[in-house]
């Protein structure tokens, strides 16, 4: 069955199975690498994406019901040459081990960074408690997610005083 | 009982804390038979060729190889700076290959913290022997003692000024030789990039979605499978109808082989649902069962078991402060 899903403000036709989760059409049909399976069952947060702004588990998440609705992924953020303020604090700060569940922290602390730009350390710990590393990369991350805010501020700042 | 002692050889050889038991294939290789000729030093023992290690193009362009793999420790970054400080080039000019089983030398797996010790230590050797063979050939280019020369930035000046890059130098040089025991190495006083903190290479391809991970391998005329687990250990496949799941989208076979059971599908969810189905059709014996849970340390006890010392060397000695 042909799905058609807005991913990254790109509107692409997928043939498949409606109950296909989002990220194996991320991954198997798309291409994107960002988004990550790590349990397929919701609990370990490395396949988290946007949808309309809010941060899902990408891997319990059937493609039927993102008709309509805006996916963004870690890649519809910025690029290795054009990175997003998230993801130049995140090189900045050195804020990954093995890095397999970094994208997963990073579209959740996006999604947090977007609706509260000045979150408290425990708003932060809060919208990443759905996110597991086991490598202990923990201080970091919450290092780059601070980081990745004053980032965003000063960009902000920026804009509106060219703007 | 070889095994054991071969094992616990090697942990004490190695002075790593290991904790894994099925990782003696790696090891053994380091336990048989000593190759011919001088021990060199780290891996270049078992792979002798300078260029196995380091290849130099006529354009100067450096390329570094590795049996290890890059697994969010930090050692593409690691192995590159220890090529660039013994080659006297900047860690930008290096392009490293990591274990990849057509090009680069088998270090077995990358484990116990031996990355640095066996294959940095081979990249750092192979890499001041080449630097001295880019020097003597300069020194017999320009007629001067190799000491005289300075190499910085891919190029080898004279006292004179006269200048003869790492390209020119090493399309005149055959690297397919043996390393030699003893190398040149920089002493630690003029070291310009061991030792510095360097941001890790990796990172920006896992912050921004790009290949880090065999999972984001994607091979041309790629399929997917999946398997489907006995429900408890050595239970036996007794029979399995796989008709129905042959005819699901995308499944393009059913693999049975004994007590394994697989589907292979044309696309990687095609493949979980197969495989969930082929669960449900599945009829196991169950052989086997776990201890009584309420008995768990009389099983213990009771289990075979040998007592010996693993490692002893010298006295206990301790002068810290009592608590």
């Amino acid at each position: 069955m042909a799905i058609t899903l807005d991913v990254n403000g790109r509107t692409q036709e997928v043939d498949t199975d409606p109950a296909t989760p989002l990220l194996y059409v991320l991954r198997d049909y798309l291409k994107l690498n960002a988004a990550k399976f790590g349990c397929g069952l919701g609990q370990c947060g490395s396949c988290t994406v946007m949808v309309d702004g809010q941060a899902v588990f990408s891997c319990v998440t059937p493609v039927m019901t993102l008709e309509g609705r805006k996916v963004t992924t870690l890649e519809g953020l910025g690029t290795i040459d054009a990175p997003a303020p998230i993801q130049t604090a995140f090189i900045e700060v050195q804020a990954a081990q093995c890095g397999y569940c970094i994208p997963g922290m990073m579209m959740s602390a996006q999604a947090l960074l977007q609706k509260n730009p000045q979150p408290s350390e425990r708003e932060i710990r809060d919208a990443l408690r759905t996110n597991l590393c086991r490598c202990g990369t923990h201080m970091r991350i919450l290092a780059a997610i601070r980081r990745a805010g004053e980032l965003m501020k000063s960009a902000a700042a920026e804009k509106a005083g060219t703007g | 009982m070889t095994q054991d002692i071969n094992r616990r050889t090697i942990l004490k050889a190695g002075g790593a804390l290991i904790v894994s038991f099925s990782i003696l294939p790696a090891w053994a290789q380091e336990a048989a038979q000593p190759a011919p000729g001088p021990k060199l030093p780290g891996s270049l023992n078992d792979e002798r060729f300078l260029d196995s290690w380091i290849r130099i193009d006529a354009e100067g362009k450096i390329v570094v190889f590795t049996g290890k793999a890059e697994l969010g420790q930090g050692i593409k970054t690691a192995l590159i700076q220890v090529a660039a400080e013994e080659l006297e080039v900047e860690p930008a000019d290096i392009a490293l290959v990591t274990a990849d089983t057509g090009r680069t030398a088998d270090e077995g797996f990358t484990a116990g913290s031996q990355s640095m010790q066996n294959s940095g230590t081979a990249i750092r050797n192979a890499a001041a022997q080449v630097r001295e063979l880019l020097l003597a050939k300069a020194a017999e280019k320009f007629g001067t003692g190799s000491g005289e020369l300075k190499a910085a930035e891919k190029v080898i000046t004279a006292p004179d000024g006269r200048k003869a890059g790492y390209g020119e130098l090493a399309a005149a040089i055959d690297l397919h030789i043996e390393a030699k025991p003893q190398s040149m190495l920089k002493a630690p006083g003029t070291l310009r990039i061991i030792g510095k903190s360097l941001p890790r290479v990796d990172i920006p391809a896992k912050v921004t979605g790009g290949i880090a991970y065999v999972q984001d391998l994607r091979l041309e005329g790629m399929v997917h499978a999946r398997i489907v687990r006995p429900p408890s250990y050595n239970a036996t496949l007794a029979q399995v109808d796989a008709s129905r799941i042959e005819a699901m989208p995308g499944v393009i076979k059913v693999v049975r082989d004994g007590n394994f059971l697989a589907v292979v599908a044309e696309r990687e969810y095609q493949a979980v649902s197969a495989m969930r189905a082929l669960a449900t059709a599945a009829q196991w014996i169950e052989n086997e069962t776990l201890p009584d849970e309420t008995r768990l340390p009389e099983m213990l006890a009771g289990l075979e078991r040998e007592v010996g010392t693993v490692a002893q060397e010298g006295a206990p000695h301790f002068d810290g402060k009592v608590f």
